[in-house]
């Protein structure tokens, strides 16, 4: 009997440190198969043109900033970092300034057109960027608007706010009702309700709206690659893109320094609000 | 919905707050909240419905419209010419060998996407303590343009000094060209596709996990099953909808994937990675075959039509609209 008791007693820590494995072994792999990639480019973007060859070690012996200063020198990077900064802001800005009004009416009122909101959810999924980038750039040339931040501000904006609208309602609709009916009582109007009631309580709704607006400027390639023609006009995507089709002795360091470049302020924003934009992410997936 | 139901209706409707209160008569419900007319809400969501339909409806059509026409020159006098676009597509062997790098490479994404979606998702559901923080860390690839991810890709493949080579030789495994060789350079299209579309997938399968009610698999436990089984027989099954989902949700964006393979392979190595996108983007940029590209738009646009219909029916199925 004791001899049994003991076997069983190895069977479970042999059986625990399985468990151990069978979890730990592919939590590693996924760590490996996440952060390899970016800390090889880190480590890429700061060795010299040459070094990149003759030092392949992921800790560069002779480190340097050559790959961050020929980029950040160069004019079409700070162009692409500004326009893409300002395109970031500005579909953020204009899809919050749509969507907020139209989610309040799909949420709060009943009226012949309320269908249209599946059907707005539906639209990005049918219609992908891709699909959009010949079409839209024949419609821009047709009205003037290549090579204008504008254009692309309205062009990301049409891309985001079906999703942008569809969380909206659901946030606004999780504001009691009861709340706006005694502000009612007292006399305010509906600007003030929505501004003083509804909008506090979906704060974080509009913060993951304005980084899913964000991202989507920040790194979206086809309708910048259909929508501009000109060095001056390009965000960072198509930047880089460019930079890839250079024929001959390619940059190495300084693509590497791009890569970094242009992730690197999203994931201090994204650190941040982490909780936030995980929940929109899987929303804007489901629904 | 008829007033004469509302109060029947009011119990089941009940996530619904606005519609819900339904006492009386839905329709006077909402003159409790005066201030506004009949027409506000149609002034308040007319802007985005205008944004919507003129910068997402009107080119679909326009692309309809505009695949049936055909010029001589560029910037020439368009003339109608009917289907004539497809039908030229559909025998140019270009083309068809277009759609099928497009299902090789869809394919693959499904593949390697839901096998390392699932192998990860499952620890990871487990991981409890400190290592939660990896579920943070599964997003970063997210938030990287695929552009970016082609250019480290191609860092981390290049023959001379790329990392995974290293890695490779370490095993004793030969040196690979990754993008000199068509299988490879698929293979290659393929792993970055994947990388930066895996965590939607592993955050809809661990949204998935999570609803799985606890009790059944500690019933499993008590019955003496292994983790393997467990795992197998009863998470796995429950979490069903969300891997359909995540099917659907990968093909779309390998379906519509150019910035990744445009920056990594470019398409090549002789056209090994040519998918309908990459042909699109040839046709409409470079050779500036307008019409031509817009009835390949139209083409890519019904494949993913199919796709939403896919996608509807499984919401309707799982009851995941609304959710």
């Amino acid at each position: 009997m004791a001899t049994y008791t003991s076997q069983t007693g190895v069977l479970a820590i042999a059986r625990r440190w399985l468990r151990r494995v069978a979890i730990g072994v592919p939590l590693l792999a996924l760590t490996i198969w996440t952060v390899f990639p970016l800390l090889m480019t880190l480590s890429i973007s700061f060795k010299s043109k040459a070094g990149v060859s003759t030092d392949p070690g992921l800790i560069p012996s002779n480190p340097t900033l050559d790959g961050y200063r020929s980029i950040i020198g160069q004019q079409g990077f700070q162009g692409a970092f500004f326009n893409s900064v300002v395109v970031g802001l500005g579909t953020a800005a204009l899809t919050l300034l749509l969507a907020v009004p139209a989610a309040y009416a799909f949420a709060r009122f009943r009226f012949r057109g309320r269908h249209l909101l599946l059907l707005f959810t539906l639209l990005p999924r049918l219609i992908p960027g891709l699909g959009l980038m010949v079409p839209l750039y024949r419609l821009a040339v047709a009205v003037g608007g290549i090579d204008k931040i504008s254009t692309l501000i309205l062009a990301f904006t049409a891309t985001v706010l079906p999703l942008a609208v569809w969380l909206l309602v659901g946030f606004f609709q999780q504001v009691p009702r009861e709340l706006e009916e005694a502000a009612n009582v007292d006399g305010t109007n509906m600007f003030q309700r929505v501004r003083y009631i509804v909008l506090p309580l979906a704060v974080p709704a509009l913060i993951t709206i304005g980084v899913l607006a964000f991202r989507e400027a920040w790194n979206e390639f086809n309708l910048v690659l259909g929508l501009t023609s000109t060095p001056g006009s390009r965000t960072l995507p198509y930047e880089l893109f460019l930079m890839t089709q250079t024929t001959g002795f390619q940059d190495n360091p300084g693509q590497a320094a791009f890569a970094v470049l242009s992730i690197i302020p999203f994931i201090f924003v994204y650190l941040r609000i982490e909780k936030y934009v995980v929940g929109g992410i899987t929303s804007g997936a489901v629904k | 919905m008829p007033a004469a139901e509302g109060d029947a209706l009011s119990v089941r409707s009940t996530e619904r707050p606005p519609r819900s209160r339904a006492k009386a008569s839905a329709g006077e419900d909402r003159t409790k909240l005066v201030g506004h007319s009949r027409l506000t809400p149609y002034v308040l969501a007319a802007p985005s419905i205008v944004v919507v339909s003129v910068l997402l409806a009107f080119p679909v059509l326009y692309a309809l419209w505009g695949s049936l026409f055909d010029t001589d020159s560029i910037g020439g006098p368009q003339r109608f010419v009917g289907i004539d676009q497809y039908t030229r597509l559909f025998t140019d062997p270009d083309f068809l060998w277009s759609i099928n790098r497009t299902v090789v490479f869809v394919t693959g994404t499904l593949i390697v996407g839901l096998t390392l979606g699932i192998a990860f998702a499952f620890p990871l559901n487990r991981a409890a303590g400190k290592l939660r923080f990896l579920r943070g860390l599964t997003i970063v690839p997210y938030l990287v343009s695929g552009i970016t991810t082609a250019v480290i890709f191609r860092l981390i493949l290049n023959r001379d000094f790329g990392q995974v080579n290293r890695v490779l030789e370490f095993f004793g495994l030969p040196e690979m060209s990754w993008f000199s060789n068509p299988n490879l350079a698929m293979l290659a299209s393929i792993g970055a596709q994947v990388w930066s579309d895996l965590p939607l997938v592993i955050l809809l399968i661990l949204g998935g996990l999570q609803t799985v009610d606890p009790s059944l698999t500690d019933a499993a436990d008590v019955d003496g099953a292994t983790a393997w089984q467990r795992t197998w027989k009863i998470s796995l099954p429950l979490v069903i909808p969300q891997l359909a989902l995540a099917t659907v949700l990968l093909s779309y964006q390998a379906l519509t994937s150019l910035g990744v393979i445009v920056a990594l392979t470019g398409g090549g190595p002789v056209n090994a990675t040519r998918t309908l996108p990459i042909a699109l983007y040839e046709t409409a940029f470079l050779h500036l075959r307008t019409n031509e590209a817009l009835a390949i738009v139209v083409v890519i646009l019904a494949l993913n039509a199919g796709l939403t219909l896919v996608y509807v029916g499984l919401s309707r199925r799982y009851d995941m609209v609304g959710n």
